[in-house]
This record gives C-alpha cells, sequence and structure tokens, in this order.
C-alpha cells in the first residue's frame, strides 16, 4: 500500500438489518476503513435503526447477530458512530443497544457529517 | 482528475453497472486518471466470465474485459463479497475445494483494503448502484 492521505469517510447506512446484505457488507468497508487508521464515521438513518436494537433473535433466521457484530467497531478505532434522531422518532423506537455508544443526531448536525466528509458511501 | 470507481449493481438487473461503464470510458476520454475500479456487493457480477448475455444485447462482461485490456486498468473484485455469491478466480476455487472458476482474467480478487486505499489516493470515488 502507498501512503494515503488520511481521508474521512462517512458510511451511510440505511438499510433494514436483515432484509438484504447492506447492513453486513456496509460493516465489513467501516471495519477495512479502519484497519487502514482512516477518519471513519458512521450514520445510521432511516430503517437502519432497526440494526441498532438491543435483544435482536437472528438465529431464528439463521443468521449472525448485526448488534453484536456492531459492538466490535471500536476495537478496529471505529468510534464516531452516529443515529438521525428524527428516523427513531418516526420509528417509534424508545431506545437503542446502549452498549453501542451512538450519538444522535440532528438533521442540521448530520448535514455537518455529510459537508465533513471527503468521501460517502452509501448502503 | 483521479477518479475511482464504485461498482455496486449487476449488469440487466440494474442500470447502474452499464453507467459506471459508459462513465468509465467517458473519463478516460477525456484524459482524466481511472486509478482503480472496486466491484462490490451486487457489482461482482461483472466479473463473470461465463455469462453469456443474447447476441443481440450490449455484451457489459465483454466490454469491462476489452476496456481494462485497452488502458491496462485496475479492476479489482471484493473477494469475500463474490466467494459469497459464487465468484472464484482459479485459486480461489482450489482453496475452498470448488471445481471450477468462473471469473475473468481481466479482474482481481481482493480485499476492501483495496477500495479504501483507492479512496485515499483519488481525487473523487463515484459509486454507481444504491
Amino acid at each position: 500500500m502507498n501512503q494515503p492521505k488520511t481521508n474521512k469517510i462517512l458510511i451511510v447506512n440505511q438499510s433494514a438489518p436483515y432484509s438484504s446484505g447492506n447492513a453486513k457488507e456496509s460493516l465489513d468497508l467501516a471495519l477495512a476503513a479502519g484497519t487502514f487508521e482512516q477518519d471513519v464515521s458512521i450514520l445510521f438513518t432511516g430503517d437502519a435503526c432497526y440494526q441498532l436494537l438491543a435483544a435482536q433473535k437472528p438465529k431464528e433466521i439463521d443468521s449472525k447477530n448485526l448488534s453484536q457484530m456492531l459492538k466490535v467497531l471500536p476495537i478496529y478505532g471505529v468510534e464516531k458512530i452516529f443515529v438521525d434522531e428524527q428516523s427513531l422518532l418516526d420509528r417509534n423506537i424508545k431506545g437503542v443497544d446502549h452498549n453501542l455508544n451512538i450519538k444522535k443526531v440532528s438533521a442540521n448536525e448530520s448535514r455537518e457529517l455529510y459537508q465533513n466528509a471527503t468521501t460517502v458511501f452509501r448502503f | 482528475m483521479v477518479f475511482s470507481i464504485l461498482v455496486l449493481g449487476a449488469p440487466f438487473n440494474s442500470q447502474s453497472a452499464y453507467s459506471a461503464f459508459r462513465f468509465v470510458k467517458a473519463a478516460l476520454e477525456s484524459k482524466h486518471t481511472i486509478y482503480r475500479v472496486f466491484f462490490y456487493q451486487d457489482g461482482i457480477h461483472n466479473s463473470s466470465a461465463i455469462a453469456t448475455p443474447p447476441q443481440d444485447e450490449f455484451d457489459l462482461y465483454q466490454g469491462w474485459q476489452d476496456l481494462q485490456a485497452q488502458h491496462s486498468l485496475d479492476f479489482v473484485t471484493c473477494i469475500a463479497a463474490a466467494a459469497r455469491r459464487g465468484l472464484l478466480d482459479d485459486s480461489e476455487a482450489k482453496r475452498h475445494n470448488k471445481d471450477n472458476s468462473n471469473m475473468a482474467k481481466q479482474f482481481d480478487l481482493s480485499g476492501l483494503g483495496q477500495l479504501v486505499e483507492a479512496t485515499a489516493l483519488s481525487d473523487q470515488v463515484i459509486t454507481f448502484g444504491q
């Protein structure tokens, strides 16, 4: 690998947890970016809020637990994890898995996340 | 300008793969640099060696292969995304004990680090698909 400049990568997650491969494959990208010591932020918005629920029981559909997998992010240096407040309200989601250490952001704050990023990936 | 391209859509199923192809061609014609084309999620299907569209339709698979050969482009297909969707090169087929490989030789299997590196070394990353 050449000497890359430190990038500001924003990964925007908009997909529900078990309806497609998006949640898993965006997490894989976040982990890779963290491994290469990039400045990574993740924003959960829309139906992706459901990824953050505690007490998911995906074993019943032979899937791996996504909120468990999200917990490894800080180990890879990915600590800036955000959720769009309005998306939670729209879905009447009262609480996200508190082990995930996620910051709620307003529409203005999420706009800033986009503005500060050098590259945005959407899943 | 140095571009990298992220392709997330499969040929036929979505227009995004064809749009990516057209963008790469246009960028090269305008003397821009394509640092890397990275194929991820369903985009990995673009690197199939065995897909056979009807003869009266544009063959995007062949289009990519010719474009790579013509400009010596760096085409990278995500190894994990490809394996779980049934796309293997010779060494991966051997490693997973499969009888056949089915990936065009113009593409290299590698990890997501190649996409991360491309974002750091390009002026712009353009995503096609999603």
